[in-house]
């Protein structure tokens, strides 16, 4: 009898499985965008967390004093309908829009903008501390705020800081300890969409807020799933599970290409992968060659971008020339070709043999100038990501051809991490994506980050005192010139191979909603963008959805058990007879 | 992974009680049982502190933190402390359910492990019982039937399915049944942020679970059916069956009657100590399916590494080997003639 | 003593071999190893290491994904690779890892089994009782903890394997010495006053060896497929792809979504074969070892 359940449920299991696989679950009336990621939550706190899965939700559910406009980031209206600023442009004076209501219906006043600023300040939240360090809030009326920076910042008017509800959140902040240990599954805010239901590691369901200033949008809620393996995202978008995906590995973009019901979209948004040499300022002990500028000048023109770019990211991404250090091109100076370490072994082998490093005992290894240390690296693989190993095959395979031997080793990324601020390195490969303001990632590059987030291991002092020129500088113009002589600094030390601009690859279906909205304008990604602006515009495709599938899972399931409870009958009968017969 | 449980093998049975009755036994057992899980508690400390990693520089990095808020996150983890400290401070909020807060989450480690494990227990209970119960059906087809055709063809195809990698395989069938053929979903537990409950909602599961399910029940089978059919052939050369048929019994009789209960003991006694160790065993199929277990956990923990997940996960896993193990003694003397009763 | 002993060596070693060569699955077994031996130590005749090179490979103008029929014998990876040359190449890899893993393995656990079975006493509780604690740790999660701890490199894939899965082999050895040594000859030997290391070397590892290499053989399976396990975790040598390196960059470069079948097909089916033959000539070798074992397939 036992077995025959079991069979039982096999049968049950095989029947099921081919009808329910051809169709989706749609809900009923609700128009629902089903949106695929890689990156799961840590925290939903956004006093807390730091990954972009993470930012997304925040920039959904909560709208900023200002915003970017969806085509070329310039600073636009949010919560703050006008702003003027004080002659010495240290004071701002923001204007609400009339009206404001938390998604719980409580009103949103300057009260709770001051509020965020000042206390984020005070505790020093994560996320805020940087952009309200220096800032003091002052409510004049409910919808009056005046802001004042205590140095003259050429961020104001826009405060990167996510405003709060203070009715929620006051309670939490007792202090900067105590505030990250809230779960922050409240749901309130004041962005387009909020929090609805959350389950750790498989999905985020976030509704639509009634109160948006703007008004609701069209889609009743966002399911954010989480996906472990990018390859069953793909598959899942093909097969109609989902409606859009975020990451999509690049070695699918041709798969998704052949599919007329879907639009990749390689959004640039300043994200670069690069590979970093041991600049030696760091403790440890990089290899003695690497200390010499002609070296890594060589390694630079060993290197094939377009090559790593074909293969590894199957074409998606820019070759890059310097580093990018914002959302926004104009930040990255124009470097004329003849200046540039273009992808040149013969030129690269020139500049080896010219320095003195040739192979002097015939192992077809270049040896330190007057023989001794053979020039062999050690490379760290960042074992976490899944481009690491391509690419570290592929520079073993370069610096082969400059008579330069490269040894890998694997590391996590809190091994690679440690590794990095001990120097005890040669080289690795690794990727950032900055903000739009330039400054955090001009600031990687001081005297001050080494042994923290400079990666290069390498700082040079007229960088950093146009670092400190940079920070203070209210004229645009101007801060782009210091910005773009710093990075030509940086660039010409040749301490960091710039790989490639590498975009945020997306695919979304063409047949469930219209409306995408690329951020900045043609090149930028429609989702997990500055300000997201996509899902609010959505609209679905010809007004309706597929049919609704349950009623059939349900009939076909119902089929199933039946014909399965009548085998289980059937066999147990037969048994039952054989056993009697005996 | 079924390395586990082919490891377990050498051991399926333990050593039969030596005088007494079978409550000093299973006492015997149960401290011996309490004396492993406190060399566990020891072994699991101290392996974790061998690391030595700074898992807050690591969480931060790409993000402007003061420093002094670094510091307050090391205070916060415990990880500033010395070492005996430490030791006794694990020890006491083990005894507590307090395993930590997992680095990449920020959640209690058990909480964490609480959510993940009926996941787990779904497909590995599924996968267990069905490779058990087919399994042993195949073994006694193989041996009943010895040196025919089937006992061949059951023979090789289990030793084949025992033989691969079991994520290998699960690739495969990946491949051909949820990508080429769409019939499957390719990963995942339940529809993402479906909202259908009851039985729309079960057979959504069951649909997910199928492929990860078929996958681990295949690389488990294979161990049951040829444990099944060497034990049922050493059963069957014994003089009472020969008694048995010369009564004029026929074989099924003999079989189901006579032959078969007497070679399921080691076989039940393999099943007990597996259900231990397959509770870790589908860390790779788990990764692979993105079915959100225990065994995916451990996979996402290697990454950053998340050391309190992956300690906690270790302990949750041992302790679930030494349960099943002292289950597998219990069951023995209750299945084993031998066993003195009194 | 001396003579007669060596020609029953003799006897027994020629016993061995007419019994494995009546044994189908043992022959079958040992061919199918003897294939792979041979391709493994042949590779950088069959396959030159330049095609595991992504730079020669793209300068010789190799296809991206090429299948099979596009590209002899095997087709490319995403780095326009041969995926002949790996396969042959990984072989090398796997096959290495999974026999010294077991040496090590075999090491520690026959010294374990040697020492407690023939000391006896409070050590052999002792040892046991180690022995018992590291049999219920979990196997696969202590490896990957271990893997992940020490890094990412072959000597310490073999390292966490040896120390891992040695505890089975312990407890058979000394099962094993404790009847070899009730036997008489051992008593004899004793009480003509000869040394401890002079029973081991001479009584008790003679009578073991058959068993520990029987072990050895099925020990070997288990080491590579350990191996590969780790290595599809993210746990290899990024410098030495083994079978299991190459099926995690074929899963992780997207060969499934692509029908990629020609990636992760190869070394899949090597691990299969070279696993099959393992098994095959260990449990010949025990049904020798141990004729009690005769009845078994």
């Amino acid at each position: 009898m036992r077995r025959s359940i079991s069979m039982a449920m096999l049968v049950l299991m095989m029947v099921i499985g081919p009808v329910a696989g051809a169709h989706d679950d749609d809900e009923g009336d609700t128009l629902s965008l089903r949106v695929g990621l890689t990156q799961p939550w840590t925290t939903l706190n956004v006093t807390a967390g730091f990954t972009v899965s993470e930012f997304e939700i925040w920039t959904l559910q909560y709208e900023g004093l200002t915003s970017r406009a969806a085509d070329d980031f310039e600073i636009i209206p949010g919560l703050a309908e006008s702003w003027e600023a004080s002659d010495d442009g240290l004071t701002y004076t923001y204007t609400l829009r009339e009206g404001l209501r938390w998604s719980d219906g409580e009103p949103l006043t300057a009260d709770d903008i001051a509020w965020t600023i000042n206390t984020s300040r005070d505790q020093g939240w994560t996320n805020h501390i940087s952009a309200t360090q220096n800032l003091d809030a002052v409510v004049v009326d409910d919808r009056t705020l005046q802001v004042t920076s205590s140095v003259p910042d050429p961020k104001l008017p826009e405060v990167g800081a996510y405003i709060l509800p203070r009715h929620i959140w006051e309670e939490h902040a007792t202090d900067g300890e105590a505030i990250v240990g809230y779960e922050a599954l409240d749901g309130v805010g004041s962005g387009p969409f909020v929090i609805a239901e959350y389950a750790q590691g498989q999905f985020l369901r976030m509704a639509a807020n009634d109160n948006y200033w703007d008004g609701r949008a069209t889609l009743d809620e966002i399911v954010f799933r989480i996906f472990t393996n990018a390859d069953a995202m793909v598959a899942a978008l093909q097969q109609g599970q989902i409606d859009a995906a975020h990451n999509v590995p690049s070695s699918s973009v041709t798969t998704l290409e052949g599919d007329e019901n879907i639009e990749v979209v390689a959004g640039l948004q300043g994200g670069f992968d690069e590979i970093a040499l041991n600049g030696g300022e760091a403790e440890g002990q990089p290899h003695p060659a690497l200390l010499d500028i002609e070296v890594r000048k060589a390694i630079n023109h060993a290197i094939d971008k377009e090559a790593i770019i074909e293969d590894v990211w199957a074409g998606q991404g820019e070759p890059a020339t310097t580093i990018s250090v914002s959302a926004d091109p104009k930040w990255i100076p124009d470097i004329p070709e003849s200046e540039q370490f273009t992808f040149d072994p013969d030129r690269a082998n020139q500049i080896l043999d010219d320095a003195g490093y040739v192979d002097t005992d015939g192992d077809g290894i270049r040896e330190m100038p007057g023989g001794g240390e053979p020039l062999v690296l050690r490379h760290a693989v960042n074992s976490d990501s899944t481009t690491a190993q391509s690419i570290a095959d592929l520079y073993v395979g370069y610096l082969a051809a400059i008579g330069m031997r490269v040894e890998l080793s694997a590391y996590d990324e809190g091994q690679l991490f440690d590794l990095i601020v001990n120097g005890d390195y040669d080289s690795f490969a690794w990727g950032w994506v900055p903000f739009v303001d330039p400054d955090p990632m001009l600031s990687y590059f001081t005297e001050a980050e080494l042994g923290n987030w400079n990666d290069a291991n390498w700082f040079d002092s007229r960088y950093d005192e146009l670092y400190l020129e940079q920070n203070q500088e209210l004229d645009e113009d101007r801060r782009i010139e210091i910005i773009h002589e710093m990075l030509r600094i940086f660039y010409d030390s040749a301490v960091y191979i710039p790989i490639a601009y590498t975009p945020d690859i997306q695919a979304y279906r063409v047949d469930r909603f219209d409306g995408w909205i690329r951020q900045p304008a043609d090149i930028g990604p429609v989702m997990f963008s500055m300000s997201s602006p996509s899902y609010h515009a959505l609209t679905p495709v010809g007004g309706g959805l597929a049919g609704d599938t349950s009623n059939l899972l349900l009939i076909v399931g119902g089929g199933a058990l039946v014909i399965v409870a009548g085998l289980a009958v059937m066999v147990s009968r037969r048994k039952k007879t054989a056993d009697e017969r005996e | 992974m079924n390395l586990a449980s082919r490891q377990a093998t050498v051991d399926a049975v333990p050593d039969p009680p030596t005088g007494g009755g079978r409550a000093r036994f299973v006492g015997k057992r149960a401290v011996g049982a309490l004396i492993t899980l406190g060399f566990v508690l020891v072994f699991n400390f101290f392996l974790f502190r061998v690391v030595q990693s700074d898992p807050v520089a690591n969480m931060f990095r790409g993000r402007n933190i003061p420093a002094e808020r670094l510091e307050q996150l090391r205070t916060e983890f415990g990880i500033d402390q010395p070492l005996p400290t430490q030791f006794v401070l694990y020890l006491r909020e083990t005894s507590r359910l307090n395993l930590g807060i997992s680095y990449q989450s920020r959640r209690p480690v058990w909480q964490e492990i609480q959510t993940r494990m009926p996941a787990t227990v779904l497909l590995v209970g599924t996968s267990a019982i069905l490779s058990a119960l087919i399994g042993t059906a195949a073994g006694v087809a193989a041996a009943w039937r010895r040196n025919s055709k089937t006992d061949y063809s059951i023979t090789s195809s289990t030793m084949v399915f025992y033989s691969m990698p079991d994520f290998w395989l699960g690739m495969l069938l990946l491949m051909v049944f949820a990508v080429s053929l769409g019939w499957f979903p390719v990963g995942g537990l339940v529809e993402a942020g479906s909202s259908a409950t009851g039985l729309e909602r079960m057979l959504s599961q069951i649909h997910h679970l199928v492929l990860p399910a078929a996958t681990l029940t295949l690389a488990y089978l294979g161990e049951y059916a040829l444990v099944t059919r060497s034990s049922l052939l050493d059963v069957m050369g014994e003089d009472y069956l020969t008694v048995a048929r010369a009564k004029g019994l026929r074989d099924t009789v003999v079989r189901n009657r006579h032959a078969v209960p007497n070679a399921l003991l080691p076989v039940v006694t393999l099943a007990a100590i597996n259900f231990g160790f397959v509770l870790s065993g589908a860390i790779a199929v788990e990764a692979l399916f993105s079915w959100p277990g225990l065994g995916k956990a451990t996979a996402d923990a290697i990454r950053g590494p998340d050391l309190p997940m992956l300690q906690g996960l270790f302990l949750v896993f041992s302790t679930a080997v030494i349960i099943f193990n002292l289950a597998a003694d219990i069951a023995y003397t209750f299945l084993d003639p031998r066993v003195d009763r009194t | 003593m001396t003579t007669a002993g060596r020609l029953r060596r003799r006897r027994t070693a020629t016993r061995v071999v007419r019994q494995f060569a009546h044994s189908r699955p043992g022959v079958i077994g040992l061919t199918v190893l003897g294939i792979f031996a041979v391709v493994a130590l042949a590779a950088p005749l069959i396959a030159p290491i330049e095609q595991l090179n992504p730079v020669l490979s793209r300068a010789s103008g190799n296809p991206q994904w090429g299948r099979p029929g596009e590209f002899l014998p095997l087709g490319t990876d995403h780095l326009r690779r041969s995926v002949w040359a790996q396969f042959v190449w990984g072989s090398r890899v796997s096959l290495f890892v999974g026999l010294a893993a077991t040496i090590l393995t075999m090491a520690i656990g026959s010294t374990m089994g040697i020492v407690s079975g023939f000391v006896g006493g409070t050590t052999d509780r002792a040892l046991m009782r180690v022995t018992e604690w590291f049999l219920v740790i979990p196997f696969l999660p202590l490896a990957i903890v271990l893997a992940s701890i020490l890094g990412r490199s072959i000597w310490n894939v073999i390292f966490v394997i040896g120390v891992t899965s040695w505890p089975a082999t312990a407890r058979l050895v000394r099962a094993q010495v404790l009847t070899v040594k009730q036997r008489l000859f051992v008593d004899r030997a004793r009480s003509l006053g000869a040394g401890s290391w002079h029973l081991i070397s001479r009584h008790v590892l003679p009578n073991v060896s058959g068993l520990i290499l029987a072990n050895a053989t099925l020990a070997v399976p288990i080491s590579i497929l350990t191996e590969t396990t780790l290595a599809f975790l993210g746990l290899g040598d990024p410098s030495s792809a083994s079978w299991g390196k190459t099926l995690e960059e074929a899963f992780v470069n997207g060969a499934i979504t692509r029908n990629a079948w020609w990636y992760f097909l190869p070394a899949g089916l090597g691990i299969l074969a070279v696993v099959l033959a393992f098994t095959m000539i260990g449990r010949t070798l025990e049904e020798i070892a141990d004729p009690r074992l005769g009845r078994r397939p």
